[in-house]
C-alpha cells in the first residue's frame, strides 16, 4: 500500500518536472555520466573530463546554430562545411597573409555569416527548400575549402590557443559554448526574435498573417547560425592547431542529432534552447566512453545511431504519428 | 419515425475521459435504419467526441456499441468502416497534393484485397465521376484538392464518404463551410441517401437545419444526453433551451445603425482589381468602397464571390494589379501583412487554425504575437509578467474560457480560439478590422458573444469590415452592405429597409456549382 502511494507521489513529481522540456535529455545525460563513471576508472579523471568538454565545444556551437534553424521549421545541412570553411579562411588570413589573430578571427566569423546569409537568401528569395539550399552549401562549401587549402592542412596555428587557455581551470572555449548556450536561452525565450522563431516554426502562415516578417527573421537566423558554425571552426583550429580540409566532415548530422537528442522536434516550433548543448555533450560522451572501454571504433556509429533512435522514441511518445 | 423501423446502431453508457475533463458521461443513443438523426449541443457538449468514438478515432473508456443487435469492438477507423460506418470530418481530411479523383478513390482502398490492385487513369476517373455526378459537382476530377475552395473540398469529402458505400454516415457540421445553395444541395443528397436506406447522424449548430432535415434530434450538454426528441413533436425553441440549459436571452443581437459620412473615410478603396494567388482563386474586378470611423461594412456574397480575396488584398497577400487604397486620406502601399499592421489594418482569417493561430504556442504568446515589437523593449527583451497581465486582461474582457494564460491554444474550443485571434488583433491597436467569417463553425453561445464584441468595437470607434456568408449576421450588424458576386461588385447599399429576401437575391445572381439536374441516389 505504501508502495503504491510512493509510486503515485513519484508520478506526481514527474508530472510537475516534466513540463520542463529539458528534463528528459538532462536525465539521460546524468544517467550516462554515472554509468560511464562506474564502467571506466579513467572516465572521471580531470584529463578525460577536459578532453570531453573540449570535444563537446565545437559540436555544441554547431548544435546551437542548427537548433535555431530547426525551431524555425527549416533544416541546415551546411554546418560541417561552414565550420571547415571558416576555420580555413581564418588560418589562411593568419598564416598566408600574416594578419593579426583578431583579424583572422573576424574573417572566419564573416565567412560563416556570409554563407549563412546566402543560405537565407536561397531559402527566402529563390524559394528553395532549406534542405536543398543548404545541401548546395554543404557540397559547395567543402569545395571552397579544398580550393583555398589546396587540399592540404594549414599548420602553425598555435596562436589559436587563446581558445584552449584555461580561465578558472576551464578552457576558454568551454566558457564560450556555455556563454552561447545562455545567449540562446535568452534569445529564444526572452526576446521578440525568439518568439518569432517559435511562431514561424509552429505555423508560418499564421505568423505571417500576424504581421511577422518571416523572410527577414529567416535571413537573420541563417546568418546568425553561420556565425555559430564559424566559432565552432575556430575552436577546431585551436584544438588541433591545424586547419584540416576535412574538418567537420559529417558534423552536420551530429549537429542535427544533438538537437534531436536535446528535444528539438524536427517539425519546428517545439524544444528547449538548452537541449542542443545537452545533446552535444551526450553524443560526445558516448564516443568518449566507448574509446575508454576499448570498443571497436566502428561500433561507435552503431551505438550512436541506436541512442538517437531510442531518444527520439522517448521524445515523441504520446504523439499519434510522425513523418 | 415509423415504429416498425429497425435499430441499426445503439450505444450504451459511452464514457470518454480526457485529461482534466470527462467529455462523455454515459451516452445511450440509438439510430434507426433510414433515419436522419441530428445531434446538437454547444461546443464542448461532446458531439464530435461521440461520433469520433463511433468511428474508431477515439476509443471509449466505458460502454458498448451495438450494430444490428451485435456488440462490436471499434478501435480504429478501419474497424468502423468494416462495420459500415463512416465519418465526414468537420475539418478537411483530403490529401491536398492529390487529385480529386485519387482522393475519392482512396475510399475504396481499405476494401481492396491486394495492394497490387490495378489502378489507372480511366478507373480513377470513372469511379470518381460517378460520385461527383451523384452530388452534381462540376469539378474536374484531375484538379488537385489544394486548388479547391473550402466548400468544394467539403463536398468532395462527402463524395468520398458515398464512395465508401457506408450504411451509417456521420456528418460532423457539414454545412459550416457551405453557402445556402450548397446546403440545399446537401440536404437533397441527404434525403436521397435516406430513401436508399442509409442512416445519417448529422451534427450541426444550426437549429433550423435540424428541423428541415432530421427525423429525430438528440441534444447533448456538457457530455450528457439531455433528450432525444421526434422532430414532429418538438419546437425549435425547446431544442435551443435544452441545448443551452437556460433561456436564450439574446439570441440575435441588434445595434443602432448609421454612420457619419461627414468625416474623412478611414479607408477608401478605388477600382481595386487583383490577380488570384491560387489557380482557382477569384479575380476581383473594380471593387470600390469607403469605410468610416465606427462603421461596420458588411460584405455579403456566396462561396467564390471573392470575400476572402478582398480581405487578403487589403493586407497585401492577394496580388493587386490595379486600383488604389487610401488610409485616412493618404495613399497606402501595402505589400504584406506587416505593412498592413503598420497602417492599422488587421485581417482575422476565416481559417483560424491555419492562418490565425500558432496552435503550439500558449494563449499569452498568441495574444501578443502581433504586438511583440511594441511590447518587447528595449533590445527586443520580453517582459513575461507584462505579457501575462495583457493576456489576463483579454481573457477577462472577451470571456475566454481557459485554465490559464499558459494553456496551448490547440486545447481550446473553436469559439475560444476565435476570441484569442480577436485579442491578438486588438492588442495590435488597429484602426480597421477585417473579420472573415468570424462566427463560422462556432457554437451559438460564442457566436452571440463574438457578434456583441464586433458591435462594441464599432461603437468604440473602430472601423469594421465584416465578411460573412451568414446573411442574418450581415443584416444584424452592418451599417452598409457591399454585395459581391464572382469577384464583381453588385451593389453597395445602406442596411436600411434591406430585407433578407432582397439580399439573398443579390448575392445569388445565378447558381454556380449545380448546373446538372437533381441526380438519383446511389
Amino acid at each position: 500500500m505504501s508502495g503504491s502511494e510512493k509510486s503515485s507521489s513519484l508520478i506526481n513529481l514527474w508530472r510537475k518536472i516534466s513540463v520542463y522540456e529539458e528534463i528528459k535529455p538532462l536525465i539521460a545525460l546524468i544517467g550516462l555520466f554515472i554509468a560511464s563513471a562506474i564502467l571506466s576508472p579513467h572516465f572521471l579523471t580531470p584529463y578525460n573530463q577536459r578532453i570531453l568538454l573540449l570535444q563537446t565545444a565545437p559540436l555544441a556551437m554547431l548544435a546551437l546554430g542548427e537548433s535555431m534553424i530547426i525551431l524555425m521549421g527549416s533544416i541546415d545541412l551546411s554546418p560541417g562545411s561552414v565550420m571547415a570553411l571558416s576555420g580555413t579562411v581564418a588560418a589562411i588570413i593568419f598564416i598566408n597573409y600574416q594578419q593579426s589573430l583578431p583579424i583572422a578571427i573576424l574573417a572566419g566569423l564573416a565567412t560563416g555569416a556570409l554563407v549563412g546569409f546566402i543560405n537565407g537568401l536561397l531559402v527566402t528569395k529563390a524559394k528553395i527548400p532549406s534542405f536543398v539550399a543548404t545541401l548546395a552549401a554543404l557540397v559547395g562549401g567543402r569545395g571552397m575549402v579544398l580550393i583555398l587549402s589546396g587540399g592540404q592542412p594549414i599548420v602553425g596555428l598555435t596562436s589559436f590557443r587563446i581558445f584552449t587557455n584555461e580561465i578558472i581551470g576551464v578552457p576558454a572555449m568551454v566558457w564560450i559554448f556555455i556563454l552561447f548556450t545562455i545567449i540562446n536561452i535568452v534569445l529564444l525565450k526572452r526576446t521578440s526574435l525568439g518568439l518569432k522563431v517559435y511562431a514561424i516554426g509552429g505555423n508560418e502562415e499564421a505568423a505571417r498573417y500576424s504581421g511577422i516578417n518571416a523572410d527577414t527573421i529567416k535571413l537573420a537566423i541563417f546568418t546568425l547560425a553561420g556565425v555559430y558554425y564559424a566559432i565552432g571552426g575556430l575552436m577546431m583550429n585551436a584544438r588541433l592547431e591545424v586547419a584540416y580540409p576535412w574538418t567537420g566532415w559529417g558534423y552536420e548530422l551530429d549537429a542535427i542529432a544533438s538537437s534531436v537528442l536535446g528535444g528539438i522536434q524536427l517539425t519546428g516550433g517545439v524544444g528547449s534552447p538548452l537541449g542542443p548543448t545537452l545533446g552535444a555533450y551526450i553524443l560526445t560522451l558516448i564516443t568518449n566512453i566507448l574509446i575508454l572501454l576499448g570498443v571497436n571504433p566502428y561500433v561507435q556509429w552503431v551505438v550512436k545511431g541506436a541512442v538517437l533512435a531510442i531518444a527520439a522514441t522517448a521524445l515523441t511518445r504520446g504523439l499519434k504519428y510522425v513523418k | 419515425m415509423e415504429t416498425n423501423s429497425k435499430i441499426i446502431l445503439e450505444t450504451k453508457n459511452i464514457v470518454k475521459k480526457f485529461p482534466g475533463v470527462i467529455a462523455l458521461k454515459g451516452i445511450d443513443f440509438n439510430l434507426y435504419e433510414g433515419e436522419v438523426h441530428a445531434i446538437v449541443g454547444q461546443n464542448g457538449a461532446g458531439k464530435s467526441t461521440f461520433v469520433k468514438i463511433l468511428n474508431g478515432i477515439y476509443v471509449a473508456d466505458e460502454g458498448e456499441i451495438i450494430i444490428n443487435g451485435k456488440k462490436v469492438n471499434i478501435r480504429r477507423p478501419i474497424d468502423a468502416k468494416r462495420h459500415g460506418i463512416t465519418l465526414v470530418h468537420q475539418e478537411v481530411t483530403l490529401i491536398p497534393y492529390m487529385s480529386v479523383a485519387e482522393n475519392i478513390y482512396l475510399a475504396k482502398i481499405p476494401f481492396t484485397k491486394s495492394p497490387l490492385t490495378r489502378i489507372n487513369k480511366k478507373i480513377l476517373e470513372d469511379f470518381s465521376k460517378k460520385y461527383l455526378e451523384l452530388l452534381g459537382l462540376k469539378i474536374d476530377p484531375w484538379i488537385k484538392v489544394k486548388e479547391l475552395s473550402v466548400g468544394e473540398q467539403q463536398l468532395v469529402q462527402i463524395a468520398r464518404a458515398l464512395a465508401e458505400n457506408a450504411k451509417i454516415i456521420c456528418l460532423d457540421e457539414p454545412t459550416s463551410a457551405l453557402t445556402p445553395a450548397e446546403v440545399e444541395r446537401l440536404f437533397q443528397i441527404i434525403r436521397e441517401m435516406k430513401e436508399s436506406g442509409k442512416s445519417i447522424i448529422f451534427i450541426t449548430h444550426h437549429i433550423d437545419e435540424v428541423f428541415r432535415i432530421a427525423d429525430r434530434v438528440t441534444i447533448l450538454r456538457d457530455g450528457e444526453k439531455v433528450a432525444t426528441l421526434n422532430i414532429d413533436q418538438a419546437k425549435p425553441l425547446d431544442v435551443v433551451k435544452l441545448m443551452l440549459g437556460r433561456e436564450p436571452s439574446k439570441f440575435y443581437i441588434s445595434r443602432e445603425k448609421g454612420y457619419k459620412a461627414k468625416e474623412t473615410p478611414v479607408l477608401v478603396v478605388k477600382n481595386l482589381s487583383t490577380e488570384p494567388e491560387k489557380i482557382r482563386g477569384i479575380r476581383l474586378q473594380n471593387i470600390s468602397f469607403d469605410l468610416y470611423r465606427g462603421e461596420i461594412l458588411g460584405i455579403a456574397g456566396l462561396l467564390g464571390a471573392g470575400k476572402t480575396e478582398l480581405g487578403k488584398a487589403l493586407i497585401g497577400v492577394e496580388k493587386i494589379v490595379s486600383g488604389e487604397i487610401y488610409i485616412e486620406g493618404k495613399r497606402a502601399q501595402i505589400k504584406n501583412p506587416s505593412d498592413a499592421l503598420r497602417h492599422g489594418i488587421y485581417y482575422l482569417p476565416e481559417s483560424r487554425r491555419i492562418e490565425g493561430l500558432v496552435l503550439l504556442l500558449t494563449i499569452r504568446e498568441n495574444i501578443i504575437l502581433s504586438s511583440i515589437d511594441r511590447l518587447a523593449k528595449p533590445l527586443g527583451l520580453r517582459n513575461i509578467d507584462k505579457e501575462k497581465q495583457i493576456a489576463i486582461q483579454w481573457i477577462k474582457k472577451l470571456n475566454i474560457v481557459t485554465p490559464s494564460t499558459e494553456t496551448r491554444v490547440m486545447n481550446l474550443s473553436g469559439g475560444n480560439q476565435q476570441k484569442v485571434v480577436i485579442a491578438k488583433a486588438l492588442e495590435s491597436k488597429p484602426k480597421i478590422l477585417i473579420f472573415d467569417e468570424p462566427t463560422m463553425g462556432i457554437d451559438i453561445g460564442a457566436k452571440v458573444e463574438i457578434r456583441k464584441i464586433i458591435s462594441e468595437l464599432a461603437s468604440q470607434g473602430l472601423s469594421v469590415v465584416l465578411m460573412s456568408s451568414d446573411i442574418d449576421e450581415i443584416l444584424a450588424l452592418s451599417d452598409r452592405v457591399l454585395i459581391l458576386y464572382k469577384g464583381r461588385q453588385v451593389a453597395l447599399l445602406p442596411n436600411k429597409d434591406l430585407t433578407r429576401d432582397q439580399l439573398m437575391k443579390l448575392i445569388s445572381g445565378e447558381t454556380q456549382f449545380f448546373e446538372t439536374p437533381v441526380p438519383k441516389a446511389a
